[in-house]
């Protein structure tokens, strides 16, 4: 069956479309997103890109989506008018968090509004101790009068979290229930459900991020369909999932807080897919925009997942330390260390002398100095620009003019401050803003005793291709990679994406008290939920995993499981497993201690049906390369760079400098540096 | 700034170190066995350049900051010429290895490259026990230091990379939770020995001369950033008076009293006029005390300024040996936390002079330790945690609710957590009504902690403040609700001294409940917004009875909770009047 496979993703300034043809052709395409009604960008971006293909519009099998409505609806308050029914006595764990603030040193901090305010949080008499069992039982009738008195008020939403429910959901759902019956129609979200793990806040907080985006999310995909529908667009509707894997869009409907990082998720996705496919198993992605860069690891050819999240925190070096910025969401969300440093980003010298970039940006207006818009602070990008690493009239084809003397003038005020020339001030800027994103690759492999050196940089984003090489150089990583469609890449790992369901349970006791017949039943009954959601019957691949630590410890490592567990021999096999990971992550084993089991996961995908890889598109009339003047630093001196299109490298590897200049971006290659083109279209520096 | 340094690589330096400590916190966080460090984060990473200075701290503890100076200059001359690679330091006394309290163990690791000592992986955290006369360490009854545990000067826990089994099986023997200090302590070796992978990387990749050089040139920025803070501060002598509720049953007041001395760049805390060192375990060494005061000092500095030794150097503590902020030999400390926060909030008290606007009004005065100890099951337990907080209204909103002391940037422990590990029910935990000191801004409202114990013979303690001493307001804003300490309320119902001496035994099914202070308000509460208030009402952080006689907001009778503006009006009218009344003599 010849299928065509399209994607869209909504970011802040533009919407990406991408399409790929059965045989691997990608096709894609940028338009200005339309904030006041988001679906419209993405239904005239898809009718455009199959106007251009001249195919029929309802010939589309998928339509694969990523969008930020759920993040947005929470970093703008604009989400349900939500309440929270907790256990007697404990209607402000939400509010109170687990206490720790982000900032330290801040006696002015101001912390982030519950997401339900207290007037909102209501209280039931029920309990439940930590083994399940019920001390006090669920009182019917106040429940009951809660849930009419709700169902007279404005609340859209009804988050329901009780003490214990992790390990005997059987209170929360008698309650929601009592919900569902007196508010028919309202989004109810229940803790046991949405996220049956130990420790209060997280699982309250994660249950009432779910119930306040629950409508927005539902209303938007609503909204969508409809407006696919109207335009004639055909195919089934997936959503990028924060854990990767896209998932049809009524089960996100149903439980929306998977999808919050869809956008970062689907780039991390694609690389995976196409990384594996070009023959990397360990990558390091590395994508760079406007106001932030970003990295992830990509393991044996599978992206890393966290469950140390929080939605709305904002940029922070060391989020896993500084935590309670944001809204504690535990799902499991690919591991993507960010930091305030993209092209954007605004340079500054503070007042000890120290040369500063960012996290302040200049944002797509007015932007950098050098698109003349009224910028005034100089940027990284006047930096690439002054450097000549970036064209010095016009960006994406001529459609962003640029000012390059209006970079030369904003640098030049900072190499006054500093005491240099024009050309040593930006070089420092670029310099200082590969020091910052290596923070983010190392957050996402030494902070976890993985050694950079062992993988490839895999560079997507606006502005990754120009700082790609640097940064590798910074961290010894021999070999960068440079997809087509980097800098609509989000939209190019939609088209790649499996449908994927993860879930789990909570397990935890002893590893070895644990009887191998009980684990096995119990991810069997994992198992057979995840079929159902994936309605993929046997064309599902499953994947069992399980959480441990050693006892006392607080966190755990995940490791995957052979399905069929009987015998010692499998409980040794997790043991070693866990072993190993503890070993590679920490750098000891604790002989002798006991190893406790947490939470068992099955995580089931259904192959997509679209084309497996890129093709290499047709032989391209090469344009006549130019050179110009680049700055690679003292040591090289500004070098007289040949200017090149991806086509330009078909004939074979050259050696740097160049400059390869496409309509989503630029890549550089530095002096001492080799490119070529891989049989899938990927730029390959070698360094 | 050296005109010969590349600004450039100085930062991108910083980058690096700040990275390797932050790396350092979050495997000790990831490895840690007991809730005091996994959960509640107290504990300090950082690396320090050959000399012992710091060259970057993790983000975890404030009050830790500068802790490791004084212990490392005191490592360096005991150990002079006997640092060898393979080494691992252990210690923890105050006297002795200038530590900060017995619980608060250092397990430093020396950095070799090219066969030369290079700078130190340094990392304290406070243990769950150390033996000594209750479990967890913190006697409040205890005269002595050694009655508080099992004190270590500077030892090599590996000597050369040999481990030294005899003082491994002396530390196991002398605590109460063998398995979670020695998994603690092992966490705290993996965080050295990445932070020691960490600097050696940089070391090969720049030379260790360089690294030398920008060390020092990071120390020179960090005190020029400071020296640019302290130059904004008006100069002046700013005094503040703070208390400390007392010891035991019956308790005297201890007094401190701080004179801030800001001249252009330098600031100078002088503490002449504090209460002598107390028979009780609230004493703190003078590096504790120092500590504090560059925490308190660091908050009104960049936010992004590094955490090295160099910003301290304009600052000066005075601090007469034999008084509460700089105990000798043999007071004893194990409850010193009390101490630091008050020195903190005194820091606080005195800039709120000189910089209203760059400070909060008092807040709860900091956590709250409660500590049960007993046997369950056959095994001994021991818990503690830290309940917090609450803080004072500042000029522009209203007080932080849910919140640690500025001091010690700690987290709650889990209730399910705790259910599932200990035998202690937590009955309630939430805010209380009324108790945020009134103001144009009101202080934070303070919150409760329940705590059933499931077993008999439970020793219980636990370290408190506030209660005679609730927490200020500032211009015009009324104190806090004060702090309390129940066992069974309601029920037989007796309370408990902030810093109880006696023994505390508990039996099953007592319970325990802890009302936290609430913060100061800031500016006259009969200027606050109605509005405000009537949102104070809907979210039941204030009753209509607290409404009209601290705000003078009266609402309307009825269901639906409506202010009543004109009557409004008359009552703030007639509570000024009364005021103004009050004062005529």
């Amino acid at each position: 069956m010849a299928v065509y496979r399209i994607a869209a993703d909504i970011g802040g300034t533009f919407t990406d479309i991408a399409c790929l043809s059965p045989n691997g052709m990608l096709s894609t395409y940028k338009t200005p997103s339309t904030p006041d009604d988001l679906a419209r960008a993405v239904a005239e971006g898809i009718c455009a890109i199959a106007a251009r293909l001249g195919m029929d519009r309802g010939a589309f099998s998928e339509v694969l989506h990523a969008s930020t409505v759920a993040t947005n609806a929470i970093l703008e308050g604009k989400g349900a008018v939500t309440a929270l029914v907790t256990t007697e006595g404990f209607r402000d764990v939400l509010e109170l968090r687990r206490i720790r603030v982000p900032r330290l040193y801040e006696p002015l901090y101001s912390k982030p509004a519950p997401l339900v305010p207290r007037r909102r949080r209501y209280e039931v008499s029920e309990r439940l101790g930590p083994k399940g069992e019920v001390l006090k039982i669920l009182d019917i009738p106040a429940m009951t009068a809660l849930a009419s008195m709700l169902a007279l008020s404005k609340v859209e939403a009804v988050a329901v979290c009780f003490l214990h429910s992790y390990i005997n959901p059987a209170h929360e759902l008698e309650a929601a229930a009592i919900l569902r019956r007196a508010l028919p129609g309202r989004f109810i979200s229940v803790s046991s459900d949405v996220l049956p793990e130990i420790r209060e806040y997280e699982r309250t907080s994660t249950t009432v991020v779910n119930a306040y985006i629950g409508p927005v999310v539902a209303r938007y995909l609503r909204s969508l369909q409809e407006r696919l529908r109207q335009s004639g667009i055909g195919g089934r509707l997936l959503m990028m999932q924060s854990s990767g894997g896209a998932l049809d869009v009524e089960r996100v409907i149903a439980t929306p807080a998977r999808i919050v990082e869809s956008g970062p998720a689907a780039g991390v996705t694609g690389a995976a897919y196409l990384g594996v496919i070009a023959g990397y198993r360990d990558i390091i992605t590395f994508d760079m925009g406007g106001t932030t860069a970003k990295a992830s690891l990509i393991e044996d050819g599978r992206v890393v997942t966290t469950d140390e999240y929080e939605v709305g925190g904002g940029i922070s070096l060391s989020s896993k330390l500084a935590k309670g910025g944001g809204y504690a969401l535990k799902l499991p969300v690919i591991d993507v260390a960010e930091v305030g440093a993209g092209g954007g980003s605004i340079v500054w010298v503070d007042p000890g002398g120290a040369l500063k970039v960012g996290p302040r940006s200049a944002g797509a207006v007015p932007g950098p100095a050098c698109y003349g818009a009224g910028g005034e602070h100089a940027t990284v990008t006047d930096a690439n620009v002054v450097l000549g690493f970036l064209n010095q009239t016009a960006l994406a084809g001529g459609a962003v003019a640029i000012h390059a003397d209006a970079a030369r003038a904003a640098l030049s005020k900072i190499g006054a401050t500093l005491n240099c020339d024009v050309l040593e001030a930006a070089y420092g800027v670029h310099r200082l803003a590969n020091a910052t994103m290596m923070r983010a690759v190392k957050a996402v492999s030494t902070y976890r005793g993985r050694d950079p050196r062992d993988f490839i940089l895999f560079a997507f984003g606006g502005n990754g291709g120009v700082h790609a090489a640097a940064l590798a150089r910074e961290l010894q990583i021999r070999r960068v990679v440079v997809p087509p469609g980097a800098g609509v890449f989000s939209a190019v790992g939609l088209l790649f994406a499996n449908i994927e369901v993860a879930r789990s349970v909570a397990f935890p006791r002893p590893l070895e008290d644990a009887a191998p017949g009980d684990i096995e039943s119990r991810f069997r009954e994992l198992e057979a939920r995840v079929i159902a959601e994936l309605d993929g019957g046997e064309r599902a691949i499953l994947r069992w995993r399980a959480d441990l630590r050693y006892a006392g410890q607080g966190f755990e490592l995940s490791v995957d499981v052979a399905p069929g567990i009987s015998t010692d021999d499998d409980m040794s096999a997790i043991r070693q497993a866990f072993e190993r990971e503890h070993m590679r992550s920490y750098g000891h084993l604790l002989d002798g201690q006991r190893i406790d089991l947490v939470t068992l996961r099955v995580i089931g995908s259904l192959p997509h049906g679209g084309a497996d890889r890129l093709a290499a598109p047709p032989p391209e009339v090469e344009t006549d390369a130019y050179a110009r003047p680049v700055y690679f630093g003292a040591e090289h001196g500004l070098c007289d760079t040949p200017v090149i299109g991806r086509g330009g490298l078909r004939q074979g590897a050259r050696k740097g400098p160049l400059v390869i200049e496409e309509y989503e971006g630029t890549t550089i290659v530095p002096p001492d540096a080799t490119a070529s083109l891989d049989a899938h279209n990927n730029i390959v520096i070698d360094l | 700034m050296d005109a010969d340094l590349d600004p450039i690589l100085l930062e991108v330096l910083k980058n690096g170190f700040d990275a390797i400590a932050d790396e350092m916190a979050l495997i000790l966080m990831r490895t840690a066995h007991s809730p005091i460090v996994r959960d509640a984060m107290d504990y300090s990473t950082a690396l320090c350049d050959r000399d012992g200075q710091t060259l970057a701290q993790g983000l975890t503890t404030p009050m830790h900051l500068g802790s490791f100076y004084d212990a490392m200059r005191h490592l360096i001359a005991q150990y002079q010429g006997r640092i060898a690679p393979g080494d691992v330091f252990i210690g923890n006394d105050p006297y002795a290895a200038s530590g900060q309290h017995l619980p608060d163990i250092y397990i430093i690791k020396p950095i070799f490259h090219a066969g030369a000592l290079c700078g130190w992986a340094t990392t304290l955290a406070h243990h769950v026990d150390v033996g000594g006369l209750v479990p967890g360490s913190n006697s409040i009854g205890a005269t002595e230091i050694h009655q508080e545990g099992l004190r270590l000067p500077f030892l090599k826990l590996f000597d050369g990379g040999v481990e030294n089994e005899t003082l491994f099986t002396i530390i196991a023997t002398n605590v109460r939770m063998p398995d979670q200090v020695l998994g603690d302590l092992k966490a705290q070796m993996a965080a050295c020995r990445a932070g020691e992978q960490g600097f050696q990387a940089l070391l090969g990749r720049y030379g260790a001369d360089k690294i030398a050089r920008y060390g020092d040139a990071l120390q020179d920025y960090a005190e020029t950033l400071a020296r640019a803070a302290f130059s904004e501060i008006p100069d002046g002598v700013y005094e503040f008076t703070d208390h400390i509720d007392g010891l035991g049953e019956n308790p005297e007041v201890i007094t401190l009293k701080l004179k801030l001395i800001v001249a252009g760049s330098e600031v100078t805390a002088d503490w002449t006029g504090t209460a002598p060192q107390v028979r009780g375990g609230i004493n703190a060494p003078l590096s504790f005390c120092k500590s504090n005061v560059y925490a308190a000092l660091r908050s009104i500095m960049p936010l992004d300024a590094p955490n090295c030794h160099g910003f301290s150097r304009p600052i000066h503590v005075v601090a007469p040996p034999g008084t509460l902020v700089n105990a000798l030999y043999p007071a004893p400390c194990g409850a010193r936390g009390i101490t630091g926060y008050r020195i903190v909030d005194c820091v606080f008290g005195a800039l709120a002079k000189a910089v209203p606007d760059r400070v909060a009004a008092d807040g709860t005065g900091g956590s709250t330790l409660p500590s049960f100890g007993g046997r369950n099951e056959g095994q001994n337990f021991v818990f503690s945690e830290c309940i917090m907080g609450t803080w004072g209204a500042t000029s522009a909103h209203d007080g932080q609710e849910g919140v640690p002391h500025m001091a010690s940037n700690q987290a709650n422990v889990p209730i399910e957590t705790i259910e599932a590990d200990y035998p202690i029910r937590i009955e309630k935990y939430g805010f209380l009504a009324d108790t945020g000191g009134p103001g144009r801004f009101r202080g934070g409202v303070g919150l409760t902690r329940e705590y059933r114990v499931l077993v008999d013979d439970v020793y219980f303690g636990v370290r408190s403040d506030k209660n005679l001493y609730p927490p200020h307001g500032l211009f015009g804003g009324e104190p806090g609700a004060r702090s309390r300490n129940l066992i069974n309320p309601g029920n037989g119902e007796r309370s408990l001294p902030s810093l109880p001496v006696a023994p505390v035994t508990l039996r099953r099914d007592d319970v325990f409940r802890h009302e936290m202070a609430g913060g100061g308000g800031y500016g006259d509460a009969l200027d606050r917004d109605p509005a405000l208030v009537l949102e104070d009402l809907l979210d039941e952080k204030i009753t209509p009875a607290h409404a009209s006689a601290a705000y003078g907001v009266v609402i309307q009778p009825g269901a639906d909770l409506a202010i009543d503006w004109a009557a409004t009006e008359r009552l703030r009218l007639e509570l000024r009047a009364a005021r103004m009344a009050a004062t005529v003599p």
